[in-house]
């Protein structure tokens, strides 16, 4: 066999096929970009082990991972937040696994978005899942997945093609994606969920924020306010009030009995999503409920002039730009009230 | 640490680079091979390395012992200690919660309101391939089958060499301990062949099982509803063909990577879905673990030298314990036997059939053993038999109108592969890769070699485990 001439052939053929196939998807529009997934989070979760008094730890749903801006945040206060923020679940599971399995006692933010908030405390139910299956691969991870994750790092920072997603955007380019593109009729007769697009970019630390796309195409806002819609109209299950609200209640005595500084915070939304959430689960009823139950300090945007105006492109979220705003002008509001006592700030 | 992940890739860059240096003799190279194969599976949880020394030093101990014993009895009790030790550690870890819930649930039916605690103990990566690997040491110590290790090293790095340390191929002492001697350096062309048996099992493996099939077999098999025929067919075949890919893959890629250092390891699988009849198919399936359970069950268990009844026994515990050893569920153990049950009908209409093989009797007869073969798959892959059994219904078009759950395009890909699969078996099936591809242009070579390469780069697989590492 004459081997090394196979070897030759196959070695220039994939290096053409790959810087191709590169080359290809950046013509598309593909940037390099990291991909949110459970090692991201993972190494976020692990900095609270050794956080201080003096340190921010951020949860919530997408709407907190959207709207806070690190950078502007650190700006602000000099401290760097720790993003553990989960887009589509609720902050309860996460703010349990900190509460009781490290001794943190700095400050906690923790974002309100009602419809995921209030949800469940159901483990297999979406909401709670999502994030406890984040928190399970933390305590599990091997050294041997640490170590993938450090080495995929540089490849997904500075190649298009390398995509894989944990979320499995419609618009991912991974083989597995493409193939799930393919569809040949209805046979199963059952209505199809609209095209789901990456409509965000995430840094190392998880700084995340909205795709300038998202913000100046109305049709692109248009094809994620339809996911919404379909999310929310698919949602047979009710609220749970009672039980989410009991089961974070009891943590957030626990955390601020021990010296932890709370916070909660509703960030903005918008049109439909905001008339829906203004029907269904009310603010008086909800929010209002919950920040009693806890006595934590609480910002709701709708309660400060230069917040209320806000508005997010897709319903749910805020702009780059906006969110930056808004960052810069919530630490503002929280240092005035003394709301970030446990934080040093500038 | 898995084949398929980046750490493997810098793992063997580094491990090869060491090898191939000038600086090591050929016993710090084995140093080295051990160190290397502690570190693979450390990194995925260190602890449990301990019980791979434990595992070691008890069979050096036992075989050093058996090497020089006479004595009949203290021979047997080396052996038992050897026996009581892998087969103790694979109970515990594998077996406790599985004899707990039975244990229950006898104790319950007698009215008894016992609750067990579940201890939610770990399965130590490959715990059933190594505790095997290392017993076939000591067993043929002790039937003198086998000469004893030189050194301490030479076992040790048996025990534990990493290219097959977590799913195989099962290695017998004779064919591994003994390439340790001698300076072993793979020649230009081992390397490169290696490297191309590592392509086709992580083809294999990322391609084929993770990204073409997986998700067909895990929507139909996590599925409560009552299928279509097509539906649950469909699944099946594709899990036919994830647990082919996954598992030969995984032995290619062990293979490959051995070769790559200049060690030979046996084949593991022979094209099994191209098998004429059952006992043919276990001669291409997991080779080395068919024939570890035939050397060390079921000829001491009688095997055909003691007539039928005695022979059709064998054959049952043989498969029921060889199911159970693929995991601690009921599900496997009906897998085992539906496979012992095949043996002994096959076995019974031998001497009573005579069919001549031929290229289109040949084809038929060996698609009747795959759709059987896949009958046994349902209960492998079903966690609950309330599954299996509505599978299996809806297979044989006993459940009446089912639900359509796949798309046109999935049950497309599934078929078209599951084809292009089983023709390449029959036309493989009394060939070798390396003696086709003796036979195939360079460039030919090269362009597949160069296409399997580029749709692993672009799959991306995102490190799934090998299924066989449950076991």
């Amino acid at each position: 066999m004459q081997l090394k001439q196979t070897l030759i052939i196959a070695v220039a053929l994939s290096v053409i096929g790959i810087a191709a196939w590169e080359l290809y998807w950046r013509d598309q529009g593909k940037i390099p970009d990291l991909d949110d997934d459970k090692n991201l989070w993972a190494v976020q979760r692990a900095e609270v082990e050794n956080a201080s008094k003096n340190d921010v730890v951020l949860l919530g749903s997408s709407r907190v991972l959207f709207d806070i801006q690190l950078d502007e945040w650190e700006k602000e206060t000099g401290v760097r937040p720790i993003q553990l923020a989960c887009a589509g679940g609720s902050p309860i599971p996460t703010f349990h696994d900190i509460v009781n399995y490290t001794d943190f006692k700095g400050t906690i933010l923790v974002g309100v978005t009602p419809g995921l908030f209030f949800s469940t405390t159901f483990p297999e139910a979406g909401p709670w899942k999502r994030p406890q299956t984040r928190i399970d691969y933390y305590e599990d991870r091997t050294y041997a997945q640490r170590l993938n994750h450090w080495l995929s790092l540089p490849l997904q920072k500075n190649l298009a093609f390398v995509s894989t997603s944990e979320e499995g955007w419609s618009d991912d380019i991974d083989l597995k994606s493409l193939l799930n593109t393919i569809d040949i009729g209805n046979r199963t007769g059952k209505p199809k969920d609209p095209p789901f697009y990456a409509f965000q970019y995430i840094d190392e630390d998880r700084n995340n924020y909205m795709s300038e796309r998202t913000a100046t195409d109305t049709a692109f806002a248009n094809s994620i306010q339809r996911v919404w819609k379909f999310f929310i109209m698919s949602n047979t299950n009710p609220p749970d009030k009672e039980s989410t609200t009991k089961f974070f209640v009891d943590d957030a005595k626990k955390f601020m009995e021990r010296g932890g500084n709370l916070i909660l915070l509703r960030c903005p939304s918008s049109g439909w999503l905001k008339g829906g959430e203004d029907k269904f689960l009310p603010r008086t009823e909800y929010w209002d409920t919950l920040v009693n139950a806890t006595n934590a300090k609480a910002y709701h945007y709708e309660d400060y002039e230069q917040l209320k105006h806000l508005e997010c492109p897709e319903w749910s979220h805020l702009s780059a730009p906006d969110a930056r705003y808004f960052t810069t002008e919530l630490v503002k509001i929280m240092k005035s009230d003394g709301a970030l006592s446990n934080s040093k700030t500038n | 640490m898995l084949f398929n992940s980046l750490s493997f890739v810098l793992f063997l860059v580094i491990v090869l680079a060491l090898y191939y240096s000038k600086i090591f003799n050929w016993t710090n190279k084995k140093r080295l091979l051990l160190f290397a194969s502690y570190v693979f599976y450390g990194l995925w949880n260190p602890p449990l390395v301990i019980l791979l020394w434990i595992s070691t030093i008890v069979d050096w101990v036992a075989g050093k012992k058996l090497a020089v014993e006479e004595n009949q009895r203290k021979r047997k009790l080396w052996l038992l200690l050897s026996m009581c030790v892998n087969l103790g550690f694979l109970g515990f870890f594998k077996y406790r919660d599985f004899m707990l819930d039975n244990f229950t649930s006898v104790v319950n039916s007698y009215g008894y309101g016992y609750q067990a605690q579940p201890m939610d103990i770990i399965l130590p990566m490959g715990i059933s391939f190594y505790t095997f690997q290392t017993m076939s040491y000591t067993i043929d110590m002790y039937l003198k089958r086998t000469e004893r290790a030189r050194t301490f090293l030479d076992f040790a790095l048996y025990v534990t060499f990493f290219p097959q340390l977590v799913a195989g191929p099962i290695v017998r002492a004779q064919d591994l301990v003994t390439q340790f001697y001698e300076e072993k350096k793979a020649t230009i062309n081992q390397f490169i062949w290696g490297l191309f048996l590592l392509t086709i099992g992580l083809f294999q493996k990322v391609v084929l099982a993770d990204t073409l099939l997986s998700d067909t077999a895990d929507t139909v098999f996590g599925s409560k509803d009552i299928l279509t025929g097509l539906d649950a067919w469909t699944g099946t075949l594709a899990f036919s063909g994830q647990i082919f890919f996954d598992f030969a893959g995984y032995s290619t890629c062990a293979i490959g990577v051995a070769l790559m250092l200049g060690i030979i390891l046996p084949d593991n699988f022979k094209y099994p879905y191209a098998a004429i009849g059952f006992s043919d198919f276990w001669r291409r399936w997991h080779i080395t673990l068919s024939t570890w359970l035939r050397d060390y069950l079921y000829i001491p268990l009688g095997g055909n030298k003691h007539g039928v009844v005695r022979m059709y026994s064998a054959l049952m515990i043989t498969m029921l314990l060889g199911g159970l050893w693929h995991g601690a569920a009921w599900t496997f153990v009906v897998w085992g036997a539906i496979h012992g049950i095949y043996l002994v009908i096959e076995r019974m209409l031998r001497g009573k059939i005579h069919i001549k093989i031929n290229a289109f009797s040949g084809i038929l007869l060996a698609l009747l053993t795959y759709t059987l073969v896949n009958i046994t798959w349902v209960f492998f892959r079903a966690r609950e038999f309330s599954v299996a059994k509505n599978m299996i219904y809806s297979m044989l078009s006993l459940n009446g109108d089912g639900e359509k759950l796949l798309g046109t395009f999935d049950i497309v890909k599934v078929m078209s592969l599951i084809s292009i699969l089983f023709i390449c078996h029959w036309v493989m099936r009394n060939t070798s890769m390396k003696e086709v591809s003796q036979k195939t242009s360079p460039i030919v070579l090269g362009i597949v070699w160069a296409i399997m390469f580029f749709l692993i780069a672009i799959s991306q697989g995102s490190g799934e485990q090998f299924i066989y590492f449950q076991f």
